[in-house]
């Protein structure tokens, strides 16, 4: 100690050369220059595995990154990570690319992330990427080209493994649903040749005529799964003349065999419910089928007996009564009239007779009789207007207004 | 009418069945045919109905697998 203190006073004494005193703000800032001038330290991949993954809320994340021996501070800014692909997890394999540099502030220093690629897992992620750039830029996945499911396949073909649980999935599911054959191509669906074994597949249920093919498996690890990223299976599928409908099971990313498949589903019992009817649907829709078949034909019987009766009118015999009956109806109301006629026409004379035995009256001889006169009857009851047809002592009788008398003729005079 | 009449719907599948029960469904809902084709046409589809009605309620089918050499063998 007291060296240190001496060397010091030594070192501020009179004469001696001025020591470079700076201040830890100057001494980090050219540490940090320092190494901004490194060609070793700058824009350079770098290996390791992520540890210490804190994601802040301001979108920047600080992680450690390490191999076996050592570890680095690493910040990955909101700017560079909104342009990656992959999303960092804990205990990633990562390539890091980017440069050393120093926080000031801190005096720590820490690698400064621009990109990041994946190792191991990360490949397969660059390639799914790589190729489902290449084939969408060909037109593989266009929607233009996906091609309609038969609507009630009679056959249809599965490209899986025989011993999987999706032939099961998709077996039961089929029995379930509208009947129809299914032809198996048993096929790898994982590892080595897996590629192959599928593409052989789609082959043979394309040589054999099935209507329509599921190509999947269940589900599994981006690995297990990775036979339906090849190009190899793409283009099988792309050829296929049969459409396809692929089933691979999982349902958060799309395989490139889901990109080029005429229709994917989630898993294979999906599969086999897209690709086959449901049987009780079928079955009611038959019935509402014939339901309207019946409507439309008692609308038409209902038409028909309308136009019937409109245009058979003058024929029927029915029809023809009431024609009848109409002229009855036209007769009786004749004939009414007729009636009516008569009737005036009697009463018309009934008048008339009134009016005359009203001036027959006035010419009744009973009436004369009223008046005084007498009317004289011969015994036989004719009368007796002329002295000439009475003799001298003949009997006679004189009718006058309330009786009659018997008398006899004393004198002609 | 251009419908089928002389094909046997014993021979016929599904989806030829009910394509043409669906078509001859439409002509009774339009209603332009006579009376007697009407019926006609409405026997018709009552024996397509009962055709698909049979092809549903028949639940046998053949599960089938390709084996080496493009053999196909029922699946086990």
């Amino acid at each position: 100690m007291a060296l240190i203190l001496e060397r010091l006073t030594m070192n501020f004494g009179d004469g001696g050369e001025r020591p470079n005193i700076i201040t830890v703000t100057k001494l980090n800032t050219i540490a940090k220059d320092l190494l901004a001038t490194s060609k070793d330290l700058n824009e350079v991949w770098v290996s390791g595995e992520v540890s210490n993954l804190t994601k802040h809320s301001s979108g920047h994340y600080y992680f450690t990154l390490k191999d076996d021996i050592s570890e680095v501070r690493c910040t990955l800014f909101k700017f560079a990570r909104s342009k990656l692909s992959i999303e960092l997890n804990e205990n990633m394999k990562v390539l890091v690319f980017g440069s050393m540099s120093v926080y000031v502030a801190k005096g720590n220093y820490q690698f400064n992330v621009l990109d990041v690629k994946a190792q191991g897992l990360g490949d397969l992620y660059l390639a799914y990427e790589a190729l489902k750039k290449k084939l969408e830029g060909e037109g593989l996945f266009d929607t233009a080209r996906k091609r309609p499911l038969p609507r009630f396949p009679k056959r249809i073909g599965v490209v899986t493994s025989p011993t999987g649980a999706a032939i099961r999935d998709i077996l039961n599911v089929t029995a379930r649903r509208f009947p129809a054959d299914v032809l198996i191509a048993p096929a790898l669906v994982q590892g080595e040749g897996a590629a192959e074994s599928i593409v052989q597949g789609i082959a043979s249920l394309n040589q054999a005529r099935v209507d329509v093919i599921i190509v999947g498996r269940g589900g599994g690890s981006l690995e297990d799964l990775w036979a339906f990223n090849e190009e190899m299976v793409a283009r099988a599928i792309y050829a296929s003349k049969v459409p396809v409908v692929s089933a691979v099971g999982h349902e958060v990313d799309f395989t490139i065999s889901d990109l080029v498949a005429d229709l994917r589903a989630p898993t294979p019992s999906a599969a086999a419910e897209l690709v086959l009817p449901d049987r009780v649907e079928e079955r009611r829709n038959l019935v509402h089928l014939l339901a309207r078949a019946q409507k439309g034909l008692s609308a038409t019987l209902g038409r028909m007996r309308q136009r019937l009766m409109r245009t058979d009118r003058t024929l029927s015999p029915k029809t023809f009564l009431v024609d009848i009956q109409q002229h009855e109806v036209r007769l009786d109301e004749l004939s009414g009239l007729l009636d009516i006629f008569v009737k005036k026409k009697v009463d018309l004379d009934a008048h008339r007779l009134d009016a005359l035995r009203a001036s027959l009256v006035g010419l009744d001889p009973m009436r004369v009789l009223d008046r005084g006169y007498c009317v004289i009857q011969s015994v036989g009851g004719g009368i007796l207007n002329s002295v000439t047809k009475v003799n001298q002592g003949d009997e006679v009788r004189i009718v006058m207004r309330d009786g009659a008398l018997k008398a006899q003729v004393t004198r002609k005079e | 009418m251009t419908m089928s009449d002389e094909r046997n719907v014993d021979e016929m599948s599904f989806e030829e069945a009910i394509k043409e029960l669906e078509g001859l469904v439409k002509v009774l809902e339009k209603g332009e045919l006579d009376l007697e084709t009407s019926l006609k046409v409405y026997g018709r589809a009552t024996v397509l109905k009962e055709r698909c009605k049979k092809i549903l309620d028949d639940s046998e089918r053949k599960v089938q697998s390709i084996i080496d050499g493009g053999e196909i063998a029922d699946f086990q």
